[in-house]
């Protein structure tokens, strides 16, 4: 049985420092065992201006237990899965205690973003990358945040449609629009040349 | 075997066929739940085996499951066989000196009927409550803790509403998760209070068996559940709550002299400020006792 009454002061303390920590806790529904995090992109790194969505689940055992936590906003970081958002945190496993709180996670995890341990790592891919090309890494970073992770971000999906009811494959005008940072006039011409 | 509607293939498929191939093929998949699923696997099996906290059985059991091995080891526990008649055994899930150190308490609590005592711990308790405010924890995440070994402490004395009169009890408690889980975090959370607010007095120890500061050390090794007691964390708890504590080694080692002796040793509480005074102090006698094996604790009982 999840101990609703501590998850209900969690919330409570943590929307009290809301204004220091920038860390948001919200319930999705009545429900309190289902709930979204919410993370600035810390200061110098990749996602600065970014604003990530965490799923988070509490299992019937919480706090014994640790809370699920998963990206819902896409990002690209060696531990992080860019394709299902899982994260690859220690204290979201064994090194969980019940002395920790929903909103110490998530500042773990926001360090977890300043801070990749490419060593021991959720993606594969992105890991090989940080490690073998570090500045290629940092440039599909921030282009994730921007697309992704910003408010301004919706636009993307806008772009995409419209370049794609041009008749370009869909899979195409992302890595383009991937490849030109964003911009859509850039993203046409090259579709257009290739 | 590579054919799967093959009928012949039925039993060797149904495995592969349990996990989607597209899960196979991607490593991210086994993530977190995976892993976690795993270890929840593992401490039902254990379970299965052993109680939280076992019953009372006579020291020849112990001597029963040595039978076939180490000589030194079935020498040793005829010498314990002098001192001691019985031992109670607790799981094997990390948590065991935890356990078997909230047992004896309780039990002696119950039997002794010790109000003073009760007293003495209580107001250390509050002094522990005063620690972990004073090192930034928010009081939810340990308030309800505190709060159910209270309750359990009031409990076993006699007099009051909520008294208990039966041993039974107490073993019921120690064996209900809900309430056996939350007194064992209750002395994680008191241990690693103690630990950071005498972070000097401990760093030395610390450094000696991990390469950890105080407060990963902390971190890692005493607030997560499941993770093993050593004697920095029993050290910490005695001198926190002021309960000294015995620990009987059973382990291989043996002297030259040829005779087999077992070796104890006395955690007795700090007075004031000053460390642990382990071992120095020949007038008090601990009332707990547990046995120490390479990596487990159980509890002991005096003849």
């Amino acid at each position: 049985m999840i101990d609703f009454a501590r998850v209900q002061k969690e919330l409570q303390e943590c929307s009290r420092d809301i204004e220091a920590s920038g860390i948001r806790v919200s319930p999705k529904s009545d429900n309190l065992g289902c709930l979204i995090g919410t993370i600035p992109g810390p200061i110098g790194t990749p996602y600065e201006g970014g604003t990530f969505q965490i799923d988070i689940s509490l299992p019937d055992g919480y706090p014994f237990e640790p809370p699920k936590m998963q990206f819902a906003t896409k990002v690209w970081h060696p531990n992080i899965s860019s394709q299902s958002g899982a994260i690859c945190l220690d204290i979201l496993k064994d090194q969980w205690s019940p002395a920790l709180t929903l909103k110490t996670a998530l500042l773990s995890v926001q360090a977890l973003l300043s801070a990749p341990e490419p060593d021991d790592p959720q993606d594969a891919v992105v890991a090989q990358q940080y490690l073998r090309d570090y500045q290629t890494f940092i440039g599909t970073a921030r282009y994730w945040t921007e697309t992704f992770a910003k408010a301004s971000s919706l636009g993307v999906e806008e772009k995409v449609q419209k370049l794609a009811e041009m008749g370009f494959p869909e899979a195409l005008v992302r890595s383009t629009l991937e490849a030109v940072g964003g911009d859509e006039n850039l993203a046409l011409e090259k579709l257009c040349s290739g | 075997m590579r054919n799967q509607e093959g009928p012949q293939a039925d039993e060797e498929s149904e495995a592969a066929t349990s996990i989607p191939t597209s899960e196979l093929d991607d490593w991210a998949n086994f993530g977190d739940d995976d892993i976690m699923q795993q270890q929840s696997a593992i401490r039902a099996e254990e379970a299965v085996k052993t109680l939280f906290v076992g019953d009372k059985e006579p020291l020849s059991t112990l001597a029963a499951e040595y039978q076939s091995g180490s000589p030194i080891l079935l020498e040793k526990i005829k010498v314990l066989g002098e001192k001691y008649a019985a031992i109670r055994r607790t799981r094997g899930d990390g948590n065991c000196f935890f356990r078997s150190f909230m047992f004896s308490y309780l039990e002696h609590i119950l039997e002794s009927q010790d109000r003073e005592e009760v007293d003495r711990v209580k107001a250390n308790v509050e002094q522990c409550r005063k620690t972990l405010q004073s090192l930034g924890y928010a009081d939810f995440t340990f308030e309800d803790f505190f709060a159910l070994f209270l309750e359990q402490l009031d409990s076993v004395l006699q007099g009051n509403e909520t008294s208990i009169s039966q041993q039974d009890e107490i073993l019921l408690r120690s064996r209900d998760q809900s309430i056996s889980d939350y007194v064992v975090m209750f002395f994680r959370f008191v241990t690693s209070g103690e630990i950071r607010k005498r972070s000097e007095f401990f760093e030395p120890f610390i450094t000696g068996l991990t390469n950890a500061t105080v407060e990963q050390f902390c971190k890692s090794s005493v607030e997560p559940m499941g993770e093993e007691s050593d004697h920095v964390h029993i050290t910490a708890l005695s001198d926190a709550l002021g309960v000294p504590i015995r620990v009987v080694y059973l382990d291989r080692s043996s002297c030259d002299s040829g005779g087999v002796s077992v070796n104890h040793h006395d955690f007795v509480p700090a007075v004031g400020d000053l460390p642990n005074a382990s071992g120095s102090s020949e007038t008090v006698t601990p009332f707990i006792t547990l046995l120490y094996r390479p990596g487990h604790y159980d509890i002991l009982y005096q003849k």
